[in-house]
């Protein structure tokens, strides 16, 4: 019913022969080495309460940082895209730059702020509150690291938005919030969607930052990757891909999902 | 009485005829349930009432190389001393790294209670840092060191280059893999050992120094950390790899060691130190803390150093193990005046400011 010529498969071949060395590959070798000491090997590798409490604790730092940047990002983007004001232009840049900078970096200066001898910090600790080398601190490292994907997936949308449909809403007396919850947010769905995926999956995946912040301490703020490095360090290969090898799974599931998900709505509008 | 029968009939009639989209609302409800399924496993242990009962912690923060020894062996073997003398549960908290960044993560203010650190040196930059208010560990056994191990060379199978001692290294076309001196405890210990052994062998300072430079005109690989620079030489890089004797031995029993041990002629034993901060900890945690200190010297502990292969400080259980080898001149770093004259004299003023110079390499200041 469809024909295919052949010279249709062959940018298909040519892409997949490009990424094998420098995607399908690596992502092959993480399962090998996890699987080298066999199936009962890595389920006991799995089930250590070291790597169990990395891979719950990961989890949890993803869900979280999804949820706040979820909303902060969307709050952000409809700022940024609906109002007119002075420093629009450079409050857009700013937000962005999370990206750019090399998250050591972004580590170490929370570390200077929040740590027991940073800015603030200092303040906290008589306090008794230490935010550094706890979870909230992952957290606050995880929040800032992926701020932006949320807010590069909706604001694209909104400023795409047609503004006639939010004119029409306002002329039968629609409030802003009527509007925004009725005619934009409807429209966003998708958009919110694949920033909160990549929010998500940057997260789980987060070294950089976390690595200065968490303190890395086993059972109480090692989170997985982090578990994954401390492994490799101490020259358990096969731990620490049997743990990589579960990320790459719960990262390509939950794509898959989403994917899946919004077939349908994208679907009915082709 | 009918109508309300006709009513509930028409009710009927419109609930068979809605017609639910099961495809539709799988998309919407099975991604959810994987989502909460997924939500439910990571919150699993703080769902209240699931988490057993609370036990107490000891914060442990130490150098790469003894990670495994502490989380395998000695951790369990006083959580059953422990709770044999108090019914008390014990949960270890810990983090292993290379002992420079331990040093730095615990002046940035991580929890540690007790840290092991591969050389004195780091507990002296935590003095200097105000982490702690004097070289306290000094005051503990063996002027708190735990445990040694000799710098040894590992070559490749069949020992290709024919290397003997330190002054092969030196040989042209020889690729030496070393940690870096910047980050390394081990590191520094092994700059110590290149040079010094020239020293305790009879020879003069200019060999010493000849010695020095040319190990390090040899070295095609870097890293931060011991462990680190093991997995580089596993990996493929270098001829040799200066190394702790603990770190090959224990590859060995795993059968893992790809390479021979050189026993040099003459070599230092790096010394492994106890550091207890008392700032992290808590009164009522005191006795806990002070009893997991003393156990690091007990004969228990000592016995589980050489089973993992480290020296013990009490040099008659070392016979217990066999595979230590002998190193007719070895030096600790008290012969050359203990690190505060040793790290002046030779890391920073020949290692740094001479050899790396020389190699083109300026350290960053």
């Amino acid at each position: 019913m469809n024909p295919r010529p052949k010279a249709v498969l062959v940018p298909p071949l040519l892409l997949v022969l490009t990424l094998l060395p420098l995607l399908l590959m690596p992502l092959g070798a993480i399962f090998v080495f996890a699987g080298r000491a066999g199936l009962p090997g890595l389920i006991a590798t799995l089930s250590q309460p070291d790597a169990q409490f990395a891979l719950r604790f990961s989890l949890l730092i993803a869900f979280g940082t999804a949820v706040v940047n979820g909303i902060l990002g969307t709050f952000a983007a409809y700022v940024l895209s609906k109002y007119r004001f002075r420093g629009r232009e450079a409050l857009n840049i700013v937000v962005n730059l999370p990206v750019a900078i090399p998250t050591v970096v972004v580590g170490t200066s929370l570390l200077l702020l929040w740590g027991p001898i940073g800015l603030l910090g200092q303040l906290l600790d008589p306090l008794g509150i230490q935010p550094m080398f706890a979870p909230a601190g992952v957290l606050l490292a995880h929040l800032f690291v992926t701020f932006p994907y949320m807010l590069g997936a909706v604001k694209p949308v909104l400023d795409e938005l047609e503004m006639t449909y939010e004119e029409a809403a306002y002329t039968i007396g629609a409030s802003r919030w009527q509007t925004f919850r009725h005619i934009i947010l409807p429209a966003l769905r998708g958009g919110m969607l694949s920033g909160l995926l990549m929010t998500f999956a940057h997260s789980l995946g987060e070294f950089g930052a976390t690595v200065m912040v968490s303190g890395n301490l086993r059972l109480r703020t090692q989170t997985a990757p982090l578990f994954i490095f401390a492994q490799f360090e101490a020259g358990n290969i096969e731990a620490a891909n049997a743990v990589a090898a579960v990320l790459a799974l719960i990262s390509f599931a939950i794509f898959m999902l989403l994917q899946w998900a919004t077939q349908r709505r994208s679907g009915r509008v082709s | 009485m009918s109508e309300l029968r006709h009513r509930l009939a028409e009710h009927w009639h419109h609930w068979r005829t809605v017609h639910i989209n099961w495809r539709q609302l799988g998309r919407i409800l099975l991604p959810m349930l994987i989502l909460g399924g997924l939500l439910v496993y990571a919150a699993w242990p703080w769902i209240p009432g699931v988490r057993e009962p609370a036990v107490r912690t000891v914060v442990l923060y130490g150098f790469s190389i003894i990670g495994e020894m502490m989380n395998d062996a000695v951790f369990p073997a006083f959580q059953a001393l422990w709770e044999e003398r108090t019914g008390e549960q014990v949960e270890f908290v810990s983090a292993f790294s290379a002992s420079g960044t331990v040093t730095n993560q615990m002046i940035l203010g991580v929890p540690a209670q007790v840290a092991i650190l591969s050389l004195e040196l780091d507990a002296l930059r935590l003095v200097e840092a105000g982490v702690l208010p004097a070289p306290t560990w000094r005051d503990l056994p063996h002027g708190g060191v735990v445990n040694r191990t000799p710098f040894i060379i590992l070559v490749r199978p069949g020992n290709p280059k024919a290397i003997l001692d330190f002054g092969d290294l030196a040989r042209r076309g020889v690729g030496v893999v070393h940690p870096d001196p910047l980050t390394s405890g081990g590191a520094q210990w092994a700059v110590l050992a290149e040079y010094h052994s020239v020293r305790m062998l009879g020879g003069t300072e200019a060999e010493a120094f000849d010695q020095l430079i040319g190990i390090w005109q040899n070295v095609v690989a870097q890293a931060a950390s011991a462990r680190a620079v093991r997995t580089q030489f596993e990996s493929g890089f270098g001829d040799v790899l200066i190394t702790y004797e603990q770190e090959v031995l224990s590859d060995r029993w795993r059968g893992r060691l790809s390479g021979e041990i050189v026993y040099p002629q003459s070599t230092i034993f790096s010394e492994h130190i106890v550091v207890v901060l008392n700032r992290n900890i808590l009164p009522e945690d005191r006795e806990l803390v002070d009893a997991f200190v003393t156990f690091l010297w007990s004969e228990t502990a000592q016995r589980l150093y050489v089973d993992y292969g480290f020296r013990s400080v009490d040099e008659v259980l070392n016979a217990a193990n066999p595979d230590f080898g002998m190193i007719p001149y070895a030096f600790t770093v008290d012969d050359l005046g203990g690190w505060e004259k040793a790290k002046p004299r030779i890391v920073d003023g020949i290692w740094r400011d001479q050899v790396l110079p020389s190699l083109g390499l300026e350290a960053a200041p």
